[in-house]
């Protein structure tokens, strides 16, 4: 996030909101104004979150109407021309038609109120067509909109988390060496060696540890597949990743485990019934944390 | 001099705007002259209904005289004939009937005015849109002085009050912008009219600290002072500031202080205080980061002008011409007119510490020059003086338009005052003119 350098002594709020409107601008990347996306907002508010007025056959009924086109919809006939609910009117007018007719010709009457009704139907439609799509457009533009803010807000914490991190670093202070290491070198040495020796015995715990946390991580696999008798697929999953020998090796007509060949403790799940696996076999001290628990007991 | 100060509502308890205004500028002009103060019996500004005994009392050593109220104010009556006035063609009967159904409808008051117009040298009335400002200035145009406390809002654009705004002998503007616009809707540039506006009682010294104790405030928060109303623009607060804090890295809290007409979202980040005693208050201001001014519509904000004074920067409502002016002319407060431009202004406020002071400063630097109460009170008494040399010289100002008669009364020729309003120059007032587009360059 850039920041602004101002002189304390020289504010100009002006100036200021300048900047700011330039970012907001920057920032934004479109030219809609505060006031169209109000207008974008209350569309989508009244118009498209009402599904009910929406028409899903609107398609089905425009080639329908396609189909039928000019197809009069209301009978304009000299009956409804000259009609009358009132009955001395209607009685009237029939008396009075053949002089009527001398006036006007009705006929392309008729038929221009024809071509007008399906005009009509024509215009409602294509007005609801385009206002969907507007709708509709409307609609994925504040969605773009929210999520380009969405993704800005994400990058203006990252920013942040970003300082915070820096600031926190810097805070931590750099301890020098003993005055006693540095006067003995020779100790320190030796004190290295046997750290070094300490920590790699300690690594070799922890790589064990991990190891074995591992087997135990991936038991659930192969309880699931023992349990639906997917043998293969437990052993499959039983084996460390690590201890995997190479892609080749393996007994042809193997399918458990494709072309390697199981290791030891994974043929022993194949071969022993769950039954009788119950008691895990002895464990010797040195030996005991190199065999993963999840493997040697996979039912239990 | 003898002066009366005429207002709607006069107590020291009532703390309205004008009506608080009104009780300030009449407590020190009487450091200087002799002065009264003639107002209604009323104490709420909704109702009107006479809650004070009539007759005389002290409030802090100034004699009020108080007058009865004709009838309260009935809110269907007022909407309907605010819906006529403001928003279709009309007639000057449909303007005063509005003005009665507004209220304070104090006739007796208005006789009093004219009654003693011989005791009294000048009459100061405020807030141009009551009844007691209409018809006293009408009763006493020659001795009428007027602070008009007008806002951006569609009564200025009432016809009935263009004569009064020609007629008065002097204007005590609260802003330029205030000016600006009455002078475009009356066209009473030759009418005296100085922009004073109002100083406040801001404790020489105030403790943060003891604010932050009392009311067990730890963080760094943002302050808002006023009615929690929705028309004080505050939803839109609500708004902007729970949008700010899931989009922008903050640790801000935002404190409002004052009576709340509109439910206050219930998130820990925002925390109501309640009211305030004028000590706590000032100690809050001083102790925040910001003053947020979210209103749309002010004639000056008192709260504003104390957090200058106080030395803290003013983040306002830009749509708010007033409020825009004065952050612009003061070089002391930022604006926004939408949530982007309150979300990054609020942000450099509140993690620019430099640009936060120095805002801060040159808040105090513009209080002390134009709204320290010596400068204020010199203002009025120029004003006063020149209306007394003016006098001497048997130089009034010009006679006061009669109405027309019943017919023409009743003729709907006037046009909607929203309409009216909406026509009138916007945007803050720089060096004496509207300057809207210069200001969105």
């Amino acid at each position: 996030m850039a920041d602004f350098s101002i002189r304390s002594d020289s504010v100009n709020v002006e100036e200021i909101m300048g900047q700011i409107r330039a970012r907001i601008r920057e920032k934004r990347g479109v030219d809609y104004t505060e006031q169209e996306i109000r207008e974008l907002a209350a569309v989508k508010l009244e118009k498209f979150l009402d599904p009910t007025k929406v028409r899903s056959d609107l398609l089905e009924q425009f080639r329908q109407l396609q189909r039928q086109q000019l197809s009069p919809n209301i009978e304009l006939d000299e009956e409804t021309l000259f009609g009358s609910p009132r009955s001395w009117v209607r009685r009237a007018r029939r008396w009075l038609r053949p002089i009527l007719k001398l006036f006007l010709n009705p006929v392309p009457l008729m038929r221009a109120s024809r071509v007008n009704e399906t005009m009509v139907r024509h215009a409602e439609l294509f007005y609801e067509l385009v206002h969907n799509l507007v709708v509709e457009t409307t609609r994925l533009g504040i969605e773009v909109k929210t999520l380009k803010m969405r993704v800005e807000s994400l990058s203006s914490r990252l920013d942040f988390d970003e300082r915070r991190a820096r600031a926190l670093e810097g805070v931590v202070q750099y301890r020098p060496a003993t005055p006693a290491q540095e006067a003995a070198p020779g100790a320190a040495r030796k004190d290295e060696d046997e750290a070094e020796a300490e920590s790699g015995a300690s690594r070799g715990r922890r790589r064990r540890r991990r190891r074995g946390r591992r087997g135990g991580g991936q038991r659930g696999g192969a309880e699931e597949s023992a349990a639906t008798g997917d043998t293969a697929q437990a052993a499959r999953e039983d084996r460390p990743r690590a201890e995997a020998p190479p892609a080749g090796e393996g007994e042809p007509g193997d399918r458990s485990v494709g072309h390697a060949p199981p290791p030891e403790t994974t043929r022993d799940v194949t071969a022993t019934p769950a039954s009788t696996r119950s008691e895990p076999p002895p464990r010797e001290a040195g030996h005991a944390p190199e065999q993963d628990p999840g493997d040697r007991e996979p039912g239990s | 001099m003898k002066l009366a100060v005429v207002v709607q509502r006069y107590g020291a308890d009532i703390s309205g705007g004008a009506e608080l205004h009104a009780r300030y500028v009449a407590e020190h002009l009487a450091r200087h002259v002799d002065l009264d103060v003639l107002t209604t019996c009323a104490r709420d500004y909704v109702t009107w209904r006479d809650e004070i005994p009539s007759g005389v009392e002290r409030v802090n050593g100034i004699s009020v005289f108080r007058f009865p109220v004709d009838h309260t104010r009935r809110p269907r009556a007022f909407a309907r004939h605010s819906e006529r006035v403001f928003e279709h063609r009309h007639s000057l009967a449909d303007e005063l009937a509005w003005l009665d159904s507004e209220g304070p409808t104090s006739p007796a008051l208005v006789r009093h005015v004219k009654a003693v117009q011989a005791e009294y040298d000048y009459f100061i009335f405020f807030s141009y849109r009551y009844y007691h400002a209409y018809y006293g200035i009408r009763a006493v145009p020659s001795k009428a002085l007027l602070v008009p406390t007008a806002e951006r809002d569609p009564a200025i654009g009432i016809s009935l009050f263009q004569p009064i705004f020609r007629s008065a002998r002097a204007i005590m503007y609260n802003s330029h912008e205030e000016r600006a616009m009455i002078r475009a809707v009356s066209g009473n540039a030759d009418v005296p009219g100085v922009v004073v506006g109002v100083g406040s009682e801001v404790p020489d010294r105030v403790q943060p600290e003891r604010f932050r104790r009392k009311l067990n405030v730890r963080t760094r928060f943002a302050i808002y002072v006023g009615r929690i109303d929705e028309n004080k623009g505050c939803k839109e607060l609500f708004d902007f500031f729970l949008r700010y804090l899931t989009r922008m890295p903050s640790d801000l809290t935002l404190a409002l202080i004052g009576s709340s007409v509109l439910p206050i979202p219930p998130h820990p980040r925002i925390r109501y205080l309640g009211s305030l005693s004028d000590e706590d208050k000032f100690d809050a201001i001083a102790a925040a980061d910001v003053l947020i001014m979210p209103s749309y519509y002010e004639s000056l904000s008192m709260v504003a002008l104390e957090a200058w004074a106080l030395g803290r920067p003013v983040l306002a409502n830009g749509r708010c011409d007033v409020l825009r002016g004065q952050c612009l002319r003061s070089n002391a407060g930022l604006y926004y007119d939408n949530y982007d431009e309150f979300a990054e202004a609020l942000y450099r406020v509140q993690t620019d510490r430099a640009l936060a002071e120095a805002l801060g400063q040159n808040g105090r630097r513009f209080y002390c020059q134009h709204y320290a109460w010596p400068i204020i009170e010199r203002k009025y008494l120029d004003v006063l003086d020149q209306l007394q040399a003016e006098d001497r010289r048997a130089r009034r100002a010009a006679p006061l338009e009669p109405l027309p008669g019943w017919f023409a009364r009743r003729q709907k020729t006037l046009a909607p005052a929203r309409g009216v309003m909406n026509q009138l120059p916007a945007g803050p007032a720089m060096d004496g003119r509207t300057g809207k587009d210069r200001d969105h360059g």
